[in-house]
């Protein structure tokens, strides 16, 4: 089992969703971070002089798979959240130790199904 | 001269600051320098004359010694409406002129005048609304943190300024005494039914000036924004409602104020340009000298930026509200519903300068950031509003056009000064209330157009001796020496008088927060919690 962990824009999560509902998936999670890579930040304007930021609003969406899925559901953040301008985001994968349904107490790969 | 408040701050400052005039002084002993200087100050003021003397030649050309353009007639149909008052109390005690002809002298009006006395209730409530634009305005202007201490800010100094306008400020201000303090109605007791010859009942007026007195002092707490601690706003609001704003604004606004005897023209402040915006202006701006900047507060010169604010949704529209409670601020200041024609010309000069404030900045700062910024869009018809608000019974729509578009550039530009100083002013107090505060003053000694005189129970004083006249409609420049002295007056008492008040509340200990406190927030720090509870 792995973990996708996805950092993407916040105006690319709804697309994303999308897709991954026409691929299939077992579920997400999203959280709401700020946070700069190579970008470092943004200048904004607040009444006529400008202020620069270091954080920048991204979405990090969490899914936990089994490991013969990574693959396309990778490929699908890749297809809807590439616009080739920097600030795209960054896909990390985690292994997964083990998961357990709460309702069934299910584990392992039926637990994620 | 700001060593003496380095000391005396609960913390050391980001940066080195004050030592602007040090280095002025040190640079100035070179005489080269000397010479540099003394040339560029010589053509400043050599562009400055020439300018004054093509806008007098130019319109004295076009407009000779009347506005014929702009001319709204004062007509007799106020003496109609006069005669036919349902007043079951009481009728005006002078008889009202014969229709047909316009009143030359004023009416006196020494009993009640249900008409006049309901229009200032009324107006005297719109103002009061503008306590809620103001929260609203420094509430969006200021970060999450210090929300709650912005808003409750609001409610507290408004209470405060209740008591002591009933107490003694009223006494201060509107009792007759001598030229510089009143000394009479303290507690308003011992008053007459009417104030003055208004007509208008005497707790009507009381409340009134008490709305006035209330966004004096909420105004200086604007620029103290986020890092005044709690007992020390409840201090310097005592020393602001009940002392400077009394006694500064009997100068002016007093029966026997001393700038109403001043030659050869008398100063005029029609609801309070200096009184009310440069007063609570000028305190702000002592305030937030001594305060010291926020903690975290970088300046443009050293690479830094604003602290935004955290709503722009209610800044915008608390600007907006304050923009409809100047519609009771200005025409309010007639004291007459039956100075119809006062009150309309009045109402359309705010307008005016409002939305030709709006459109000022908005366009001048595109062309400089080519951004079309909501904030200083805002604090652009605020400026336009604070600056027709002393000329807008003389002046004509034009004229209130010209006012405002000004004052919005006047703002942009204070507002670079107090950031080329490093004074920081999250709701831009000083820029809109001071900085316009003095220039809508001087506005009426330029472009007052010489039609009416004093206003008065039925309408505008119009014989020859009393009409108010400025520079650009050949009126010469005493109004503008007369509004010059005013201004300038009470604008450095006011300064001076802050300053002592913020150094002497500085000195309690209680002015500024603790920097842990200030990095908290101080809605945790002082209020218990935060102002969005359920977002924690």
């Amino acid at each position: 089992m792995k973990k996708i962990e996805a950092i993407i824009r916040p105006q690319d999560l709804e697309p994303l969703r999308i897709h991954l509902e026409n691929i299939g998936y077992p579920g997400l999670m999203i959280t709401e971070i700020v946070g700069h890579g190579k970008q470092g930040g943004v200048t904004h304007q607040w009444r006529g002089n400008q202020y620069k930021t270091s954080f920048i609003p991204k979405v990090k969406v969490e899914i936990v798979v089994q490991d013969k899925q990574v693959d396309k559901l990778t490929e699908g953040i890749i297809e809807v959240c590439n616009s080739g301008k920097v600030g795209d985001g960054k896909i990390f994968i985690y292994d997964v130790a083990d998961a357990i349904r709460i309702r069934t107490k299910e584990t392992g790969n039926k637990a994620i199904e | 001269m700001f060593k003496i408040f380095k000391g005396t701050r609960r913390e050391a400052p980001d940066q080195e600051r004050g030592n602007l005039i040090a280095r002025f002084l040190k640079k100035m002993r070179d005489p080269a320098e000397r010479k540099y200087f003394y040339t560029i100050l010589a053509g400043k003021a050599l562009g400055l004359a020439l300018f004054f003397i093509m806008a007098t030649a130019v319109t004295t050309y076009f407009f000779g010694s009347k506005a014929h353009a702009d001319s709204g007639a004062v007509t007799a149909t106020t003496a109609a409406p006069a005669a036919a008052a349902p007043a079951p109390a009481a009728a005006p005690a002078s008889a009202a002129p014969a229709p047909g002809s316009p009143p030359a002298v004023p009416a006196v009006m020494d009993q009640v005048n249900a008409m006049n006395t309901l229009w200032t209730l009324v107006a005297a409530f719109l103002v009061f609304f503008m306590q809620a634009g103001f929260m609203m305005l420094e509430a969006g202007f200021a970060r999450t943190r210090e929300t709650v201490n912005v808003l409750l800010e609001g409610i507290v100094d408004t209470a405060l300024c209740g008591i002591l306008f009933w107490a003694f400020g009223f006494a201060w201000m509107f009792g007759a005494g001598n030229g510089f303090i009143g000394n009479q109605y303290y507690f308003l007791m011992n008053t007459p039914a009417t104030y003055g010859s208004t007509g208008v009942a005497m707790l009507a007026y009381w409340l009134f000036q008490f709305a006035f007195a209330d966004t004096c002092s909420t105004i200086t707490s604007g620029a103290m924004v986020g890092r005044t601690g709690f007992v020390g706003d409840l201090l310097y609001s005592l020393g602001v409602s009940g002392f400077i704003y009394p006694i500064f604004g009997h100068w002016a606004w007093g029966p026997d104020g001393w700038l109403n005897t001043i030659h050869p023209a008398a100063f005029h402040d029609f609801a309070g340009s200096t009184v009310v915006h440069t007063i609570g202006g000028m305190v702000a701006l002592t305030g937030a000298i001594v305060l010291g900047p926020r903690i975290g507060r970088k300046f443009k010169r050293d690479g830094g930026g604003p602290m935004p604010g955290h709503n722009m949704t209610i800044a915008a529209v608390g600007g907006v509200i304050l923009w409809f409670g100047w519609y009771g601020f200005n025409p309010g200041s007639t004291l007459s519903a039956l100075d119809a024609q006062g009150c309309a010309r009045v109402a359309a000069n705010t307008t005016l300068a409002a939305c030709s404030g709006a459109l000022g900045a908005l366009f001048f700062m595109f062309l400089r950031t080519k951004i079309w910024d909501a904030g200083i869009t805002v604090n652009g018809f605020l400026a336009g509003l604070v600056a027709i608000t002393c000329p807008c019974y003389w002046v004509s729509p034009f004229g209130a056009i010209m006012i405002g578009l000004i004052a919005a550039v006047v703002c942009i530009y204070a507002i670079d000064l107090l950031e080329y100083l490093r004074i920081d002013d999250p709701v831009g107090a000083w820029p809109v209330h001071g900085a316009c505060g003095i220039w809508g003053t001087i506005s009426l000694g330029l472009f007052a157009t010489g039609e009416f005189g004093a206003p008065s129970p039925t309408g505008a004083d119009t014989s020859a001796g009393a009409l108010v006249k400025g520079l650009f409609y050949g009126g010469g420049t005493d109004q503008l020496v007369a509004q010059i002295i005013g201004n300038a007056a009470i604008g450095l008492a006011a300064l001076a008088a802050g300053f002592v008040l913020m150094y002497l509340v500085n000195l309690t200990g209680t002015l500024r927060v603790s920097k842990a406190g200030e990095l908290e927030g101080l809605d945790v720090h002082e209020h218990g919690g935060t102002a969005y509870p359920e977002l924690e």
